[in-house]
């Protein structure tokens, strides 16, 4: 039958690879099985079968599709700038249309419906809260728990939606600012952080309220009609600012590829940032302190969407430095921690062999803190590391450095 | 039972593959062929490999071994249904002897990890192929690879000291040893660089080298081919063998830098990666001469890279040539070749000549320290007629070389690729006694069949039984 959707793998995209293999050694799947059903390879050659119409889109190539964590550490290293990432959402749209299975449509309701409705997640958030007060944890079923146990303990909400925040000293420009659909709610120390940060660096932060959730989840698993309709909003709700800043690694990756989902979206992803990227140009410029306080070891985490998607590198570590911290490698090869959105509770057993493996390289640093800009990485660190660590969005200790550096 | 149901039994569900769209994905390498494939099977120990070559042979399933599939001539493409045995996770590295300077290693371990493994120690494993990131020792053995700094330190048969391998009746045998020179007949020589038709190779003492204590690369940009070429003969004529020479064409320039970024001079004709190691003062002296040989031969520029940093980013580009292509040209035609250092420059002229009057994309990268050229014809399938003369092409870029007194193949293997091209450089006489050989180590044919001899290399047929779908 081959493909049935306008967003399919393309033949651009899938003759782009030259099959030289390059990319496998990046592949933490090919790491973890040697097999080429979990190498980047093979995932666009079985891409290739289906549009060939040597194979069909069946169980079989669902389960090459699935186990990917779209992590995109493959882009990075491949000579044929194979765009990866955009032909595995094709493929997952492709899974959607032609494999509707419920567990599928289950999962398209969270991502497309309840993460971009605030009334939706706040139900979820009281459930949380209501969770952590009673410890229930240890109850919940492994797949579960180990995500459970990596959210924070939920605060009231910082920042609200349709304020402005002015900046300090001189104005830079004005940022339109992401508070994300889980961030908001779970995350709203970071965002506090990030906002407090943008004013000092000179800009004025306004919170769209007409904002919703990225979308990113929703591409992820090939729920493209959302996050169609989701990017589309977003595009107008940041129209009249200048940049628009994201701290969440995951939203600001997608929301840099808006163009493949709307008709403006390219001109929309010129001005969009992430947090580290703005701060560390602050930092530059002299507009936010370096601090001349030694603060001790912090293990860096490098997001797989920021370092591989965004391919920032640099800036965190710069922040970590201004914040009188000493930034210490856990791993030169930036493998992905298994976190990866939804693929810790879709593939419980690969994903907990890379958390295990990135908690174990915190471990090796001997670090107690560890900074990582993406809740999903964060929570999955938190889980794996356990008690004696704290893990933090780099934001957040270069405004505590800025807060104790200023009494 | 059938043959998926008895791997299954002795590896579990887990290690064996039997889905069409699975199975498809073993169906090729890096090259441009396709083969179909029974079953894939994944062993993790030499006890299982020899069980699974015995259950194969009672199947009568030829049995094609797999690294990285990196390979660039199909030697890890089945011809004729055929049992894909994946070492990839026999990757084990034992016994690292910083002293001896010598390591165990299963032939799915990396070659680029087993470097980063004994880095602390301060050795390394020499033989490095551009692919070395992801291909495997075991296929590297079995391709006898060369890489960039094979010049100074030879090819990956002078870096293998003892083998383990199954042979095609399922027995474990050993060859070479640990001492330099092992007593009895030495066969380490006729099993590597055997692609996979002697024996399966399950685990290696590999001879490491230790770490230059200085590395400069050198950047120098030309005009002409032919004065790169010619420098290149020069810079060895003077006395010193840089630990590796490498030279690429404009086109090939252009498409590596937008990879990388690293600050290739995408206006100049010919770009020449030139690195000597060693003591300090003695690399400096040399490169003073690389420096003055190339300034001697018209250089456009000459340039040393300032830190680590940049000489990463130079050989990443030089590494990442072949996957760079795509971007000219869906599809491309990989050759390689060996000419006497001496006629690089004759050889290159007509290599362009040739790729001009058939009207097709020609780019260049090699090693050019030992003459092992890689003419790289990037074109379009879909081009009416466009096969028929790549094809074409390429038989002239052959026959130039072997004619300028150069080998088939420098270091990718011959594979199917190159098969029916052996008589070119060898008489039948040859090509029996090597078909002979063969035999000897598997007389059912049962081992990669297809790969390496033409055809009824065998002059004098016995009429063994040839398993079906071989030799097509
Ligand atoms: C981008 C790129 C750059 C390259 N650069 C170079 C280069 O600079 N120099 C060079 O020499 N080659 C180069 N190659 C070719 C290729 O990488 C080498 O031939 C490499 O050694 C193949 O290793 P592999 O693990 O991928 O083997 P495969 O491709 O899987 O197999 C190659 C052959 O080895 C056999 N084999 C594999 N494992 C075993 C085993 N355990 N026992 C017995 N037989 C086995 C297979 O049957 C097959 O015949 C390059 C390839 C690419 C894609
Ligand atoms: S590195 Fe790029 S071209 Fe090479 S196999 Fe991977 S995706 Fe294909
Ligand atoms: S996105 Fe990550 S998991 Fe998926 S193929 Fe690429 S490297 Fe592998």
């Amino acid at each position: 039958m081959g493909w049935v959707t306008d967003s399919a793998p393309t033949r651009a995209e899938l003759s782009a690879c030259v099959q030289c293999g390059l990319c496998l050694p990046e592949c933490p799947t090919f790491r973890l099985t040697g097999k080429e059903t979990f190498s980047p390879r093979g995932r666009l050659m079985a891409m290739s079968a289906v549009a060939d119409g040597v194979v069909q889109v069946d169980a079989a190539f669902e389960a090459i599709m699935d186990s990917c964590l779209q992590c995109r550490a493959c882009e990075v290293v491949c000579p044929s700038l194979v765009p990866f990432g955009r032909a595995m959402e094709g493929a997952r749209t492709e899974l959607t249309a032609q494999l509707p299975s419920s567990q599928r449509k289950a999962r398209h309701l969270v991502v497309g419906k309840v993460l971009a409705s605030p009334a939706l997640l706040r139900m979820a958030t009281l459930g949380v809260k209501a969770g952590q007060k009673m410890r229930i944890g240890k109850l919940l079923p492994a797949t579960l728990r180990s995500g459970f146990q990596g959210i924070r303990p939920i605060m009231p909400v910082a920042v609200e939606a349709g304020s402005t925040y002015p900046a300090l000293g001189e104005r830079i420009g004005r940022a339109g600012f992401l508070t994300g659909c889980v961030m908001d709610v779970w995350f709203s120390e970071v965002h506090a952080a990030s906002i407090a940060l943008l004013q000092r660096a000179g800009y004025d932060v306004v919170i769209p309220p007409a904002q919703t959730c990225c979308g990113a989840l929703a591409a992820h698993d090939g729920d493209m009609k959302d996050a169609r309709k989701l990017a589309q909003k977003n595009v107008v709700a940041f129209a009249n600012v200048d940049v628009v800043v994201v701290d969440s690694a995951g939203c600001g990756a997608h929301m840099k590829e808006y163009e493949n989902f709307t008709q403006d979206g390219e001109a929309f992803s010129k001005r969009v940032f992430d947090i580290n990227e703005l701060i560390a140009i602050a930092i530059g410029s002299g507009r936010i302190p370096t601090s001349a306080t030694e603060r001790g070891d912090v293990a860096v985490q490098d997001p797989c969407h920021l370092r591989h998607a965004q391919r920032i590198v640099d800036q965190p570590r710069s922040m970590l430095r201004a914040a009188g911290y000493n930034p210490v490698e856990i791993d030169p090869d930036g493998r992905c921690c298994g976190a990866a959105g939804i693929y810790s509770l879709l593939q419980p057993v690969l994903s907990q062999q890379l958390g295990a493996a990135k908690a174990d390289q915190v471990r090796v640093s001997k670090a107690k803190v560890v900074a990582s800009a993406n809740p999903g990485c964060e929570m999955q660190l938190r889980s794996y590391l356990g008690s004696g660590y704290e893990v933090v969005h780099p934001v957040e200790l270069l405004w505590r450095a800025v807060q104790e550096d200023d009494r | 039972m059938g043959l998926a149901e008895e791997l299954v039994a002795l590896v579990g569900a887990d290690r064996v593959l039997v889905e069409p769209v699975d199975l498809y994905l073993y169906g090729t390498d890096a090259s441009i062929d396709r083969g179909p494939v029974k079953n894939v099977v994944f062993p993790e120990s030499t006890e299982e490999v020899a069980e699974i070559v015995k259950i194969a042979n009672r199947y009568q399933v030829p049995v094609v071994p797999r690294g990285a599939g990196t390979g660039l001539s199909g030697g890890a493409i089945p011809i004729g249904s055929s049992l894909v045995v994946s070492l990839t996770r026999m990757n084990g590295i034992e016994d690292v002897d910083p002293i001896n300077m010598t390591a165990r290693v299963g032939p799915g371990v990396i070659n680029l990890d087993l470097s980063k493994h004994t880095k602390a120690l301060g050795v390394h494993y020499a033989p490095d192929p551009s692919s070395q990131s992801i291909c495997t020792i075991g296929g590297n053995i079995a391709n006898n690879s060369g890489g960039p700094h094979c010049l100074a330190e030879g090819t990956t048969v002078e870096h293998i000291l003892e083998l383990e391998m199954v042979t095609a009746d399922g027995q474990v045998i050993v060859l070479g040893g640990q001492a330099p020179d092992p007593v009895g007949l030495d066969l380490r020589g006729v099993v590597v660089g055997s692609e996979g038709t002697m024996g399966i190779v399950t685990s290696a003492i590999v001879k490491l080298t230790p770490n230059p204590l200085a590395t400069r690369t050198v950047l120098a940009t030309f005009n002409t081919v032919e004065d790169a070429a010619s420098a290149v003969s020069a810079i060895i004529a003077r006395g010193i063998v840089p630990a590796a020479l490498e030279l690429m064409d404009k086109l090939m320039t252009v498409a590596v830098e937008r990879f990388v970024g690293a600050g290739f001079d995408t206006e100049a004709t010919a770009t020449l990666l030139a690195e000597v190691t060693g003591h300090d003062s003695a690399v400096d002296a040399e490169l003073e001469i690389v420096r003055e040989v190339c300034e001697l031969h018209d250089a456009k520029a000459v340039r040393v890279a300032v830190d680590e940093a940049e000489r990463a980013r130079l050989w990443l580009g030089r590494k990442s040539a072949f996957g760079a292509v795509a971007q000219m040209a869906p599809d491309y035609y990989l050759h390689d070749t060996v000419v006497p250092r001496t006629k690089l420059a004759e050889v290159m002229a007509k290599v362009y000549e040739i790729a001009d009057r058939y009207d097709i994309t020609m780019m260049n990268v090699f090693h050019a320290g030992d003459g092992n050229l890689h003419p790289l014809m990037a074109f379009d399938s879909t081009e009416p007629g466009m096969l028929d003369r790549v094809h074409a092409a390429a038989k002239e870029l052959v026959e130039v070389c072997v004619a300028a007194g150069g080998a088939l193949s420098g270091e990718h293997g011959v594979g199917i690729e190159k098969r029916d091209l052996m008589p070119l450089v060898f008489n039948e006489y040859d090509l029996d006694a090597q078909a002979r050989l063969r035999e000897a180590f598997d007389p059912d044919g049962l081992f990669n069949p297809g790969k390496t001899l033409p055809e009824g290399s065998r002059c004098f047929d016995f009429g063994r039984p040839v398993p079906e779908g071989v030799w097509v």
